[in-house]
């Protein structure tokens, strides 16, 4: 009777691996398929791999991170020298051009009072800081402590400072996604600031410099030209800056960001009026 | 020592497979080659516990890390869970063929296999997700694997006894 039953529990076990193979096979090819909707279960994941194992992941990466600021702080004490002596010329300049901002200010005030026009069409979210970033292999994103706690949603525009960082494509309670712009799936339209000139930004791909993927009329800016965000999508807000343009071809354009990607500590959540 | 006492082969190519994963999805910009050389350590981990500790919960492992860094890394499913997934199926088809080679045979298929899912991958990430294929990604992972390749194998086969 023994060899029987024991013949008899391999193959229902075998049954049952082979059914669960089969599952996960299924579930992987759905997964797939799916993956781009805004499926309850799709977003599940994301949650839970954004808020559980995006912090498990960085305490395990712990040393590696420590070591990593620590040569990060040798090299900026080595070259505090050097720093402070662009710093003190850097003051000097800023002072002569914070007179004049002051005039030019009071100046804008009077005369927009004058033209009855509003102050700028942006909202300030929430101010979120950086908790880690998944920008060397494959995509450019950075992932953010605040969520739809802090009335953070899907689409909002992320800028620091310097201009234009991202868009926010994922969120959960405490945390959320930004797709930087250097990313090659980002499309931002942009226009020029002297000419007008419309077009499509995209990630070049080697996370430093954006191409235009659609030029309107075929008309290419000038080289050194500032861009800013047309608005024409109504995902970024209008005149946000984007970056200069660095070399023009043919049928294309290259701009370098304004935004230095790989010193992003803290940015703004945005949105338009 | 003592500790390691306690752990078979399978849970410390576990452990290895647990850090190596949790580095590679965190970037460090100073040092973006320590990503790039983790991720190819899970890589070969990863075809090492399918080579000499195949089971059937290497299914369910494949399908968690295959949805983690194709979320960590390019926030779609699609690219590294086909790839888990097919190496593991195809590692069933051909394993007859496979207990048949020499060790030196099978270290060579070791490092082709490895090679391959990279390239895949690569491949996949484009055609799912239009990522761009960067020919100097993929050359900087071949680098990374053609130096970490034989150190790894060793460590691999201590740790394994």
């Amino acid at each position: 009777m023994a060899p029987k039953f024991q013949i008899k529990a391999f193959q229902i076990s075998s049954l049952v691996k082979n059914f669960i193979i089969i599952s996960i096979v299924t579930l992987s090819f759905l997964l797939v398929f799916f993956s781009k909707s805004d499926l309850y279960l799709i977003n599940g994941i994301k949650n839970i791999s954004s808020s559980v194992i995006i912090p498990i992941t960085k305490v395990i990466s712990a040393p590696i991170n420590a070591f990593s600021n620590f040569v990060d702080e040798y090299n900026q004490f080595r070259s505090l020298k050097f720093e402070n002596k662009i710093l003190q010329e850097e003051i000097i300049r800023l002072k002569k051009w914070q007179t004049l901002a002051i005039q030019n200010s009071r100046e804008n005030k009077v005369l927009k009072k004058l033209l009855n026009a509003t102050d700028n069409n942006l909202i300030l979210i929430k101010t979120a800081s950086l908790i880690n970033r998944n920008d060397t292999i494959y995509s450019k994103l950075i992932n953010l402590n605040a969520g739809y706690e802090d009335k953070i949603k899907k689409n909002m525009s992320a800028i620091n400072e310097r201009g234009l960082v991202g868009k926010v494509i994922d969120t959960t309670s405490n945390n959320s996604r930004v797709i930087l712009l250097t990313d090659p799936n980002l499309s931002i339209p942009v226009k020029s600031i002297s000419d007008g000139i419309f077009s499509l930004l995209t990630g070049k791909g080697d996370g430093k410099y954006l191409v235009s993927s659609f030029v309107k009329e075929n008309k290419m800016p000038r080289l050194g030209d500032i861009v800013v965000t047309s608005g024409t999508a109504q995902i970024f807000p209008v005149d946000l800056l984007v970056g200069k343009v660095t070399k023009v071809e043919k049928n294309r354009f290259f701009v370098l960001p304004f935004v230095d990607f790989e010193n992003i500590d803290y940015v703004q959540i945005v949105t338009s009026k | 020592m003592e500790f390691s006492k306690f752990l078979n082969s399978s849970s410390k190519l576990n452990i290895i497979l647990i850090v190596s994963f949790s580095i590679s999805v965190n970037s460090f910009i100073l040092f973006p080659n320590i990503n790039n050389s983790f991720y190819v350590l899970f890589h070969l981990t990863f075809i090492y516990i399918i080579f000499y500790h195949y089971h059937y919960y290497l299914y369910v492992v494949s399908l968690i890390y295959g949805i983690l860094f194709d979320i960590l890394l390019l926030n779609n499913i699609g690219a590294h869970l086909i790839t888990f997934l097919s190496l593991l199926i195809l590692f069933i088809l051909l394993r007859k063929y496979l207990i048949r080679l020499s060790s030196h045979q099978i270290i060579f298929i070791y490092f082709i296999t490895l090679i391959v899912m990279l390239l895949i991958e690569q491949f996949l990430a484009n055609l799912i997700h239009n990522y761009i294929f960067n020919m100097s990604s993929f050359f900087n992972f071949f680098l990374i694997s053609l130096i970490i390749f034989i150190p790894t194998v060793f460590l691999l086969t201590k740790l394994d006894k």
